[in-house]
């Protein structure tokens, strides 16, 4: 009841007037009235009305969340919160390589980020996922949507193994193409709504995340703020689904007193919104994933490969030829008459 | 600021509430700061009533002042200094977290701020039984991590012990953060006796991802939102002598500037002490567990000191209670 009126989420102007006329704690609010308070402040008896029932209804759930009832916060202990990570499952993929360094795989509740050069195979990954079989996963397979940006992305979602066929699984990816910011934003602020309609919805993958923010932004600071805001909408909606999120991200150059190095697109800011992030880069022919931010998992660095089969881990060297074809560049898979 | 009612204090009336309000003296500041017999005159009341209240006014909402040994030998009570469980972070922070203060690390994203964060909770809960509140914002809390930090150290059945008074509230936004700490401040100021151990430390990660959306565009009023945060965190951390750690990211000015502290400089007052964590490698190309960790702000050593860390094996340690001198 001691809650000061600065802290009530009105809207600015009005807690702006309310602090003026002098009212401290939302239960000064509460002692005046409707007619009191719009008489004090100058608005009209329905606006007071509105705003004494939202202040009543925060002070009714701070009460009740102290006096020991759960109420809407999220709250729990170390140990309820462990025995609930130990039973959620991961999104697999067929790259053991690269589950292992992620701690089983993509995890639930959780924004992974995806940071690499063109051509690297951060798409083909996301497609992967969207594809994947469910028979290695620990637990449900349950249908992922995911936000596309360009062209291609395909919402996956996971069926159980009996109707695993091409259509069955087309079928359970929900595919959004979102043109510029505002659509994009509009649509992270409908995944929600979308979410508690669909259910089984488990993975959402927004491929491309630093394309509408790059080009035309005039204004950095609004930038900053809408990305900051788009990311907390993000966990926001991976906590309370219990959704996995996928980003993928551009790469830029930095450059330095003596050198220019390559880091991730969207600025320093961004760094912080992706719960986990994953680097791929090149090494000569070879493209490597580094695990570079992770709450629960050791920096490490495994060398993967995209076959025609998808994302899959470095197989032993073996006799090929190609040793012939070595001029040609190793970023492009030469395009070969046979495809499957 | 606060407004005249009736019945605020005895012999404040309605009627002498309406002649003041005719007059222009809505709040207690101007009751109080207005000549008596001027408004006695004006509003026809009698000139010893109005001294009467406003005796009582002041005695009802201005702060007495204290004096400087009475205040030292208080804070010499009531501090504590709290170990991280870290020996180089401690000795980095003059051996350890103080309560009463906001202390805050930031760092690059993947500088190991959330694993000092666990690190001290899981020795506060372990070493010191004492309970946590650890505040979400990010999803960064793993418990497995927790867990992992614990199970080095000790049997299983301390384990859960231990985990249970770690308590963890995930909040979002900036309203939820406000929400969760006013219902802390409702626990602590009716002294709800629990079982598990006393609060001590509140752990914010991070503070910074529920103010940015607010912060920025053409829009003022993030900055009042933040200021009311710092504020809550101040009168926290002083009125039921917690330590409160934040952590905070860090931005550059242009593409090439140094790093700096994010939020700017009306958060730079907030906390009395700040670290910054930093990646012993320049790039992100060579991954290693080692963490510099250095001192920007701090009321008691000199800026600029260094110490390693190493966030692979932030390892909960045995250390032995520090009293104030």
């Amino acid at each position: 009841m001691q809650r000061e009126v600065g802290t009530l989420p009105l809207a600015p102007a009005l807690r702006a007037r309310l602090v003026a006329a002098g009212f401290q704690t939302a239960q000064e609010l509460l002692e005046t009235g409707p007619c009191g308070l719009s008489k004090e402040i100058g608005i009209s008896k329905e606006e007071a009305l509105e705003v004494l029932q939202l202040v009543r209804q925060e002070c009714q759930g701070d009460a009740t969340r102290s006096a020991g009832g759960s109420g809407a916060t999220r709250k729990c202990t170390a140990l309820e919160l462990l025995e609930e990570e130990q039973t959620q499952g991961f999104i697999i993929t067929f790259c053991s390589a690269l589950d292992n360094i992620l701690g089983g795989g993509v995890q639930l509740t959780k924004i992974t980020e995806i940071c690499g050069a063109p051509g690297v195979g951060k798409t083909q990954l996301c497609f992967f996922y969207n594809t994947l079989t469910t028979a290695m996963i620990m637990d449900v397979l349950l249908p992922l949507p995911c936000i596309p940006q360009q062209k291609r992305c395909l919402r996956n979602h996971l069926k159980a193994l009996e109707s695993f066929s091409l259509e069955s699984i087309l079928s359970h990816i929900y595919y959004f193409r979102c043109r510029d910011y505002t659509e994009l934003l509009a649509q992270v602020y409908l995944l929600p709504d979308f979410l508690a309609e669909h259910s089984k919805v488990r993975l959402v993958v927004i491929d491309g995340i630093a394309f509408p923010f790059r080009h035309d932004f005039e204004d950095l600071s609004l930038r900053t703020r809408l990305l900051n805001g788009l990311a907390q909408q993000l966990i926001i909606t991976a906590n309370d689904h219990r959704a996995a999120v996928v980003l993928t991200n551009q790469m830029t150059t930095r450059i330095g007193q003596n050198q220019s190095t390559l880091v991730p697109a969207l600025g320093e800011s961004w760094g912080h919104a992706a719960t986990v992030r994953l680097i791929f880069h090149w090494d000569e022919s070879q493209r490597l994933a580094t695990l570079y931010k992770s709450p629960s998992q050791k920096e490490s660095t495994i060398p993967y490969c995209i076959t025609p089969h998808g994302f899959r881990d470095v197989q032993p060297p073996a006799v090929t030829q190609e040793a012939e074809g070595t001029e040609m560049n190793p970023r492009k898979r030469p395009r070969r008459e046979e495809e499957k | 600021m606060v407004v005249l009612r009736a019945g605020l204090c005895p012999g404040l009336g309605e009627e002498m509430l309406h002649l003041l309000r005719a007059n222009g003296i809505r709040t207690v500041v101007d009751f109080v700061s207005s000549d008596l017999e001027d408004v006695a005159q004006k509003c026809s009341l009698s000139y010893k009533a109005l001294v009467a209240v406003r005796r009582v006014l002041l005695a009802q909402f201005s702060a007495f002042p204290a004096n400087g040994a009475d205040l030292y030998e208080e804070l010499k009570s009531t501090t504590a200094i709290l170990p991280t469980g870290i020996p180089s972070l401690d000795q980095l922070l003059d051996s350890g977290l103080y309560t009463g203060e906001v202390t805050e690390l930031m760092g690059a994203p993947g500088s190991g701020k959330t694993q000092v964060c666990l690190g001290i909770a899981a020795t506060m809960s372990l070493s010191l039984k004492h309970r946590v509140l650890f505040l979400d914002s990010t999803g960064g809390l793993t418990a497995s991590r927790l867990y992992q930090m614990l199970q080095a150290r000790v049997e299983d059945e301390e384990e859960q012990a231990t985990l249970q008074r770690i308590q963890v509230v995930r909040v979002f936004d900036i309203y939820e953060m406000l929400s969760a700490l006013q219902e802390l401040r409702d626990c602590l100021s009716q002294q709800v006796l629990s079982s598990v151990g006393p609060l001590k430390i509140v752990i914010i990660d991070s503070v910074s991802a529920v103010i940015y959306p607010l912060l920025g565009g053409k829009q003022s009023e993030g900055l009042a939102i933040m200021m009311q945060l710092a504020r809550e965190l101040k009168s926290l951390a002083r009125e039921f002598s917690l330590t409160v750690v934040v952590t905070n990211q860090v931005t550059r000015d242009s593409s090439t500037g140094p790093l700096k502290p994010a939020l700017g400089r009306s958060w730079s007052f907030v906390p009395s002490t700040r670290v910054l964590l930093e990646s012993k490698e320049a790039t992100w190309e060579k991954a290693s567990t080692q963490r510099v960790a250095s001192l920007a702000k701090s009321p008691r050593q000199p800026t600029g000191i260094q110490v390693e860390l190493n966030i692979g094996d932030v390892d909960v340690q045995e250390p032995s209670p520090v009293t104030p001198t």
